[in-house]
């Protein structure tokens, strides 16, 4: 009898892994406190399986909608971030909350890119599938891209870690488009739209 | 830009049955969707997040929650549709 193997699951490379004590919430193995995500390629993104134990309960049994809104945020960060090689910041989130998500029961969330990844503004979307792959949360986000040298007088890093996550970076945006592999070490673009990160959410990691 | 209403209304018909496991011609665009057996919140939530995902659209909850009929929402559809091609 012939037996047919699952394909391989292969995982995107995080820029941050470089860094050794990076504490994002969303996807360090470094934060106790957070819910560290994991992810993997995914035919139309990335992808992220995960299961929030009662730490992160709203109603009895039921996790916390803000939780989901950290779940999708990562997820489609991550994505913007592995294909661009740059840092991905978000500027709005829309979440649709279609049934409660039960704490200790296993989900996937599923991120793609939308529209813009060329640009200063990248749109993404996100769902999150219950284990019979019912939809039970959607999510539209618009995440500004910056280049690293923008990002980096906004995030706490040593000079060291700098100089390790723009190389990651450099690595990664060439991994994603060689044609455009020369592009994320140089120095900064002007960035017209550049404001004071005064309610941006760094998905770029703040390392403590 | 042109938008095909007939096209919408069908294409939410076509949501509408699938996610509430019904027959597509046991539907007129004026049935009513909290009518239909087996529709619930969430099944008639999921019908919303089919068809914002299917037209690439975020429709405003008052107007998700206003709607009662399949023609109904397609006018939704239609609206959001001619904003974002404003």
């Amino acid at each position: 009898m012939t037996t047919v193997e699952p394909p391989p699951t292969t995982a995107p490379e995080l820029p941050w892994a470089v860094l050794e004590d990076y504490r994002c919430f969303g996807c360090s193995p470094h934060n106790p406190h957070g819910i560290a995500l994991q992810f993997t390629d995914h035919p139309e993104g990335i992808a992220t399986t995960f299961r929030l134990g009662r730490s992160y309960e709203s109603y009895p049994g039921v996790v916390h909608g803000g939780l989901l809104g950290v779940v999708v945020d990562e997820t489609m960060g991550n994505l913007i971030v592995v294909r661009t090689g740059q840092v991905a910041f978000t500027v709005s989130m829309r979440l649709r909350y279609l049934a409660p998500v039960s704490v200790g029961a296993e989900y996937i969330c599923v991120a793609r890119l939308g529209q813009g990844a060329d640009g200063p503004l990248t749109s993404a979307s996100a769902e999150i599938l219950d284990a019979d792959g019912a939809t039970v949360v959607t999510a539209t986000a618009t995440y500004r891209n910056v280049s690293f040298g923008t990002a980096r007088d906004r995030i706490a890093l040593s000079a060291p870690e700098a100089t390790r996550l723009g190389q990651a970076l450099t690595t990664t945006a060439a991994d994603a488009s060689p044609d455009q592999s020369d592009q994320s070490d140089q120095p900064d673009q002007p960035d017209q739209s550049d404001q004071p990160a005064r309610q941006d959410h760094p998905t770029a990691k703040e390392p403590q | 830009m042109s938008i095909d209403a007939d096209g919408i209304v069908r294409q939410i018909t076509e949501i509408v049955a699938a996610e509430l496991g019904v027959t597509v011609d046991s539907l007129v665009p004026d049935t009513d969707l909290r009518g239909i057996e087996g529709a619930d919140s969430v099944r008639l939530l999921r019908v919303v997040a089919k068809v914002e995902q299917t037209w690439d659209v975020e429709l405003e909850d008052d107007e998700v929650f206003g709607v009662s009929s399949i023609a109904d929402l397609a006018k939704v559809v239609t609206a959001a549709l001619q904003v974002q091609a404003a």
